[in-house]
Parts: C-alpha cells; sequence; structure tokens
C-alpha cells in the first residue's frame, strides 16, 4: 500500500484560497464531498471541529494536520492543501500552517493498513528536506507524485 | 545510555508517530540508544519489554493520553504532552541525560509489584510450567471440589470405604472426574503454548493426554502430571523449532494450523508410545506408593519439607513447587498432601496479621495495615499477604512464619487432614473440601501463634 491508496489528484490543491482556519477547512471539506468519500460535510466538520478543540492540530513545521474520525467517512482518505501565504492555525509555536492535511477516516473500517500509511507520512513529514521539497511544489500533479513516494 | 520513550495522542492517527519519529531522530543525534513505543490507533507497537524497562536510564512520557505507568516504578520518568515529544525531543533527552527527571513511584512496594518483579526475573523453564500450572488449577478445583462434595454428602460408607449410590451424587461425581480428565492435557497443553504459541497447543494437549493414558504404551497407569510437564514441553520446544525453519512462501500460511501442529504431535506422540512413558509413569508408581506407604517419622519429614517450602518465598518458585506437588497429588488419590500445604499456606499472613495485633510497638503505620489486609489474604488462602512484612524484614520474618507453616503441616498431616482442592487456608473447609476439618483448624491455629510469637520475639521496637 501507497500513500497514493489514499490520496487523488482531485483531492490535492496547491493554490487555497481561504484566509482563515475555518475557511481552509471548508475548502479542503469540500475536495473530500466532491471526490465522493464523505457521506456528510456536515457530520464530518463536527469530528474535525472537535479534535481541534481538544488541542489544535497545528503542530508547528508549517504544518496542521486536521483530522476526524467519524461514521460521515467511507473511505480512508487523505486532502492535501498549500496555502502559501500561512493561515493561523492557534500553533503552539504561533507559526502560520502552510502544509495542510486533512485525514478522513471511518469509525470501523476491517484492517488497518490505512493507518499505517498515515503513520508513515506523519513521520516523513518530519523530515525537513521533504517539508521543504513540498513547500516548492507548483503543480498539483507534482504535489502529488511527491506524496506517492510514502509507502 | 538507554532511554525509552511512548508516545500517544487521542485520535492516535498522526501526533504518536510524529513524536515518536522526532524523538527518535533526537536521540541519533544526541547518540542515546531509544525505542519508542506508539500507542496509537492501529495499537500498541514496538512494545517496551519488561527487559527494556529494566536497562533503561530513563522513560519519557509524550501523551494527551493517559499512559499505564505502572511498569515504571523506580524509573526516571518524565511526563509531558504529545507536543513537546514533537517540538522538544532533545530538551527531553538532555533532562534525563542531566538526571533531572524524578523517580517514579513510592518507596513501599505493594504486592503486585513485587509479583510482577519477581516475574520479569524468572527463567523462562520456570515461566512455561507457571503458565501450564495457572491454566490447569481451575479444572483441578472443579474435579476436585465436586467429587469431594458427593462423597461427602452422598456417600455411604460400606466395607470398602466411601460409595456413592445415589443417582444424583454419582452424576455429580462422575462431573467432577470429567475435571479431572483434562487436567493432565491442559497442563501439557498450556506448557506447549506458552513455549511456541498457538501453534504448541494442539501436540501439548494431545501429548499430554497420551501421557495420562497409560494404554498408548501398554502400561497400567499413565504418566500422570510428571508425563504431562514432560509432554508439554517437549510438544513446545518443538513446535518452536518447526516455527524456525525457513520455508517456502506458498507453504508459510499453513505451517502454524497444518504443518507445525501435525509433525509436533506425532513426535511428541512417538516418543511416549515408544520411548519415555512407561519410564516415566513408572516413576510416578512407584512416587504414589511411597507416598502413601509413609507413615510415622517420615511422614513427619515430609511435612516440614513442604511447610518450609510454602513459607520460604511466599508465592514464589519454591512454594509453586511444593503447591503443585500436593496439586497433582490430589488426582492421583492422595489429598494429604495438600491438606498439609492448604494449613501451611494460610499461616504467614494469619502469623503476621495476629502478630499486628498483638503488639502494635513493633510495627510501623504502613505495617500495620498490612496486618489487616493479610489476615483477609490468610482466611482465603493467599501466602503473598505476607510479602510485605518479609520484604521490609526478611530475616526475622521468614524463619518466623517458616517454622509456623511447618509447626502447621506436621500437625495436618498427623491427624490426616486432607484436602480436596489445589487452594489453602480456612476458605477450603468452608467450601466442604477438607476432611478432619476439626484438626485442620488446630494446625491453622498452632501455627498461626507460633508465628507470632516468634516473630513479635525476635522483632525490636519501632522508634518513633
Amino acid at each position: 500500500m501507497n500513500l497514493s491508496d489514499l490520496t487523488t489528484m482531485e483531492l490535492i490543491d496547491v493554490d487555497l484560497k481561504g484566509t482563515t482556519k475555518d475557511e481552509v477547512i471548508d475548502e479542503l471539506i469540500a475536495k473530500l464531498d466532491a471526490a465522493g468519500v464523505i457521506k456528510s460535510s456536515r457530520k464530518f466538520k463536527k469530528a474535525i471541529l472537535k479534535r481541534e478543540k481538544e488541542n489544535s492540530t497545528g503542530i508547528g513545521f508549517s504544518i496542521a494536520i486536521p483530522h476526524g474520525k467519524s461514521k460521515a467517512v467511507l473511505k480512508p482518505s487523505v486532502a492535501f492543501g498549500l496555502q502559501r501565504n500561512g493561515v493561523d492555525w492557534e500553533s503552539i509555536d504561533g507559526t502560520p500552517a502552510q502544509l495542510i492535511f486533512m485525514i478522513a477516516v471511518p469509525e470501523e473500517s476491517a484492517g488497518n493498513e490505512h493507518l499505517k500509511i498515515l503513520q508513515m507520512l506523519s513521520r516523513k513529514l518530519m523530515d525537513e528536506t521533504f517539508r521543504e521539497q513540498l513547500l516548492g511544489v507548483q503543480t498539483n500533479e507534482e504535489a502529488y507524485r511527491l506524496l506517492s513516494t510514502i509507502q | 545510555m538507554k532511554i525509552l520513550a511512548i508516545t500517544s495522542c487521542p485520535n492516535g492517527i498522526a501526533h504518536t508517530y510524529m513524536a515518536a519519529e522526532n524523538l527518535q531522530k533526537a536521540a541519533d543525534k544526541l547518540r542515546v540508544e531509544m525505542k519508542v513505543e506508539t500507542q496509537g490507533s492501529i495499537g500498541v507497537e514496538n512494545e517496551l519489554t519488561e527487559q527494556d524497562i529494566l536497562e533503561a536510564d530513563g522513560i519519557i512520557i509524550a501523551a494527551d493520553k493517559t499512559v499505564d505507568k505502572s511498569r515504571f516504578v523506580g524509573k526516571k520518568l518524565i511526563e509531558v504532552g504529545v507536543q513537546d515529544g514533537i517540538r522538544n525531543p532533545e530538551k527531553l533527552i538532555q533532562s534525563i541525560i542531566d538526571g533531572k527527571a524524578e523517580v517514579y513511584g513510592s518507596k513501599i512496594k505493594s504486592v503486585e509489584e513485587y509479583k510482577k518483579e519477581m516475574k520479569s526475573k524468572q527463567n523462562p523453564v520456570y515461566r512455561h510450567l507457571m503458565n501450564g500450572v495457572s491454566y490447569m488449577i481451575p479444572f483441578v478445583v472443579v474435579g476436585g471440589l465436586l467429587i469431594a462434595l458427593s462423597l461427602a454428602i452422598g456417600g455411604d460408607p460400606t466395607g470398602k470405604g466411601l460409595q456413592v449410590k445415589s443417582e444424583f451424587w454419582n452424576s455429580i461425581l462422575s462431573v467432577g472426574s470429567a475435571g479431572f480428565t483434562f487436567m493432565v492435557p491442559i497442563l501439557a497443553g498450556f506448557i506447549a503454548m506458552s513455549i511456541a504459541d498457538r501453534p504448541g497447543l494442539a501436540p501439548g494437549m494431545i501429548g499430554g493426554y497420551i501421557a495420562a493414558t497409560g494404554s498408548f504404551y501398554h502400561s497400567n497407569a499413565g504418566a500422570g502430571f510428571l508425563g504431562g510437564i514432560v509432554a508439554g514441553f517437549i510438544a513446545g520446544y518443538v513446535a518452536k523449532w518447526i516455527k524456525s525453519w525457513k520455508v517456502p512462501k506458498v507453504i508459510q500460511p499453513i505451517m502454524p494450523i497444518l504443518i507445525i501442529p501435525i509433525l509436533a504431535t506425532l513426535v511428541v506422540a512417538a516418543l511416549f508410545i515408544f520411548v519415555i512413558g512407561q519410564p516415566i509413569s513408572g516413576i510416578m508408581s512407584s512416587l504414589t506408593d511411597f507416598l502413601n506407604s509413609m507413615k510415622g517419622a517420615s511422614s513427619i519429614f515430609l511435612a516440614l519439607i513442604l511447610g518450609a517450602m510454602i513459607s520460604f518465598d511466599m508465592g514464589g518458585p519454591v512454594n509453586k513447587v511444593a503447591f503443585l506437588f500436593g496439586a497433582t497429588m490430589i488426582s492421583e488419590g492422595n489429598p494429604h498432601i495438600m491438606g498439609a500445604i492448604a494449613t501451611a499456606i494460610c499461616i504467614p499472613p494469619l502469623g503476621m496479621g495476629l502478630a499486628t495485633l498483638l503488639n502494635k510497638k513493633k510495627y510501623e503505620k504502613e505495617e500495620l495495615e498490612a496486618g489487616k489486609a493479610a489476615l483477609a489474604m490468610g482466611l482465603v488462602g493467599i501466602t503473598e499477604g505476607a510479602i510485605p512484612f518479609a520484604a521490609k524484614d526478611p530475616l526475622r520474618v521468614i524463619p518466623s512464619i517458616m517454622v509456623g507453616s511447618m509447626v502447621g503441616a506436621v500437625i495436618a498431616m498427623l491427624s490426616k487432614v486432607g484436602d480436596h482442592v489445589p487452594h489453602g487456608g480456612p476458605v477450603v473447609a468452608v467450601l466442604g473440601a477438607v476432611d478432619h476439618w476439626v484438626m485442620f483448624f488446630v494446625a491453622i491455629i498452632v501455627g498461626v501463634v507460633v508465628t507470632a510469637f516468634m516473630v513479635n520475639a525476635l522483632k525490636k521496637d519501632v522508634q518513633s
């Protein structure tokens, strides 16, 4: 299994328009909805916000990983967006988030292959070189190719 | 230097692994050996072993979720949120290196902690044996108790001893015997499973059944628990050995369910049928005959040894060997060994409990509390209740409880106290599993009093 099993070209947007955390979340949820991997945008957003309330997922390093586990998710998926100007994500180091990964995981799903992939993604994001490469991508294709190297 | 870490977050999808990654990286940079256990939504991965914890110089917990810390008593421990693990891994490791972390846990060990510690020090052979024994005990309890009840209530004294005539009690007797039938196979099966995991279970149980059934190897008597232990170890180690074979990938999936069980079963069966079945059953028969023929001086000697073993390490390996011996002798038709053991089992905690009540000046406040707990544990036959006392002052406490248990065991043995279940303390008499229960209580009381007076005579007053 490979990260490309969890994401597709239509789930990637290297040119996010939103300027606030809430707008960016809505933008990425719309992508997931359009791709048909979630049943209800409203329910999934509730799961995302619930997690954000516990603790901001803005972990610094210009990264935010809003994620939600919900019955509204049909297929484990990852949406990726790049907001070049950065948005305030209430990160603990105060830096704005530029690389935003939205992770959607079903409440119950057979096997845990997808969790392993997400683990690899999380680990990979701690690699500075990889982050810089991601920040430098120009097109959705480029981003997709880079993410597909994660396995 | 070796440092361990645990990372965990509420959803267990991302942060857990980021913290793990960064801690590992920081450790590599600082040239520190590091192992990170992740508790994510996949479950626990890269789990810390007892050995890891034993060797570790410090533990870092970076979690936004409660992590069980009981494993880390006595270790330097830092606890922070998962974010800190991601952001400041080097700082966390550095403070362990600098010795700034505080040692986790209190200085007085509970019975549970002590037992856990003992367990980690055990050698594997003993651990496998005890795994088998722990699964076997319920079968012996059910079998022994039902047989004892049906004989006590439904039995009529005849010239040939007790005979059960009523149909109802006869059925209960048969159910009890059925429980005993499983005893040796279960013992062998779970010894083998402890060694080789699930593939070992079938060879072990089948091997145990063959060991217990003399007709397989033209012998009137089975090889009993001794045969069961041998069968379990052979089955387990053979299965483990086959598991280590390098086989083509196509065969791999059927190894654990087909190849390993069949081959290991055939090996253990052939060994018993053609080689070791007869000699072991011979040893068992002569052992049983020897024990049954023991009278007077030699039975006193046996009771002294068993009593001393039971108290010596209060539930540790020496205690368990004596206990196992008594438990298996029940099914060989000799409940008197267990009778002496059941008496000895409860004397250490009851004796120490009584000692704290008799002279409060010789015990600290915590010990007075432990004394109450010990009394309760003694009543239900848990020797471990005396551990807090013995751990604190072994040279005075252990001899006292050993003498008390030896005295009690001898009285029980001489008065033919019999115990039909593998458990000790007054509770087994209440359940009706003890023959000559009046003398059982007399033996306990004498032993308890001896222990209490002896330990109080040896101990000095606590300075306060």
